[in-house]
């Protein structure tokens, strides 16, 4: 048990140096391989930072542009989609500046959480479905757009893309207990929210 | 049931879902859900919302993601091209200094027996040669630092800090 776990942890390292590696040589191969691993969690990310679809799709084709020009920059200790987020998130930040520079809470709290015409990742939904997935996403949009918006975005970060707190720390900026607090308290105002409409 | 149990059953929980508890606070929060109807509502109401959460999917839409890779591969395509731009010029540069430093003396012994063939004071035929010396590498210089800016010029508005 413990060699395979050696095992796998060292293929993880390998694959991500050899990961830096092709970043840095801006290997277009390798980004049409990464566009198409990580597009979807990206574009969930960025929807839910900026709450519009219009705003996600370009930050989408922003993000990709910078990795293809920071590639230099990524170090193989973190995971990939752990820089990912933070460039996007970074980007979003300027896109908020340019657009209000005297908020950047306007990024995190956009006006329309809209749900998207598009759900699911699997291609084959069924019209039920795909009706069904809108529904809940909607809904889910509804409450989440009533959250902090630093709350919402940690909790994003945990809950949807999996990533630990160390990693939601790089991601953010923000000291790990700053982390976890804005978790507990996320957690507590959603848990609060779900019961209200429910009641 | 006292209200520290409850207290602390909320605490574990929450931190269940954020951090992770150690073994021994999980069997006791197991224990007291299967007594606490309260608690255990609690935990579903968690469950649920988180469930609700994760169950939020959103696809970018295909065209996005082949137009993001077109230009992705592009934009990849002009860096290349444009760091081998700035390869040559820096390999020009190197050069024309090594040139300089190589053919400093005879043309410093050329400028001075121009300057006494023409009768030209030696304040006039040393700057001559300074300039017939400096100028070319001064001018690659000057291209190399303009491509330099240039090119880190494009989108440098955001730094990644990671």
């Amino acid at each position: 048990m413990a060699n395979s776990i050696c095992l796998f942890m060292n293929s993880m390292e390998q694959e991500t140096r050899e990961l830096a590696r092709g970043l840095r040589r801006r290997d277009p191969d390798l980004l049409d391989e990464l566009i198409a691993r990580y597009h979807y969690r990206l574009f969930r990310y960025l929807w839910a930072l900026t709450g519009s679809r219009e705003a996600a799709e370009d930050l989408f084709q922003e993000t990709w542009m910078r990795v293809l020009e920071r590639g230099h920059q990524y170090s193989p200790r973190w995971r990939f989609e752990t820089w990912l987020f933070a460039i996007a998130r970074n980007l979003a930040i300027d896109a908020s500046r340019r657009r209000q520079p005297e908020s950047l809470d306007a990024l995190l709290c956009p006006e329309d959480m809209r749900a998207p015409h598009e759900l699911r990742d699997p291609d084959s939904l069924t019209p039920f479905e795909s009706a069904a997935a809108g529904e809940q996403a909607g809904r889910m949009g509804a409450l989440l757009r009533q959250l902090p918006p630093d709350n919402r975005e940690v909790l994003v970060l945990r809950f949807q893309e999996d990533l630990n707190l160390d990693e939601i720390a790089a991601v953010t900026g923000a000291p790990l207990s700053t982390v976890k607090s804005r978790l507990y308290r996320g957690l507590e105002a959603l848990r609060n929210l779900l019961t209200e409409k429910e009641a | 049931m006292n209200p520290q149990d409850h207290e602390r059953a909320c605490r574990l929980i929450d931190a269940w879902h954020v951090e992770g508890i150690p073994a021994p606070e999980q069997e006791w929060l197991d224990a007291h859900l299967a007594e606490c109807t309260e608690c255990r509502a609690q935990a579903l109401t968690n469950e649920r919302a988180l469930q609700l959460l994760r169950s939020v999917t959103v696809r970018a839409d295909p065209a996005l993601v082949s137009v993001t890779q077109a230009r992705v591969r592009l934009w990849a395509r002009q860096l290349r091209e444009r760091q081998a731009r700035l390869r040559a010029l820096w390999v020009s540069c190197a050069l024309s200094w090594v040139l300089g430093a190589v053919t400093a003396p005879l043309l410093w012994q050329a400028m001075s027996w121009l300057g006494q063939r023409f009768a030209v004071s030696q304040a006039i035929w040393i700057a001559l040669f300074a300039l017939c010396w400096i100028v070319p590498a001064t001018l690659v210089g000057a291209v190399l630092v303009w491509q330099h800016s240039r090119a880190g010029g494009v989108n440098n508005n955001s730094e990644v800090f990671l």
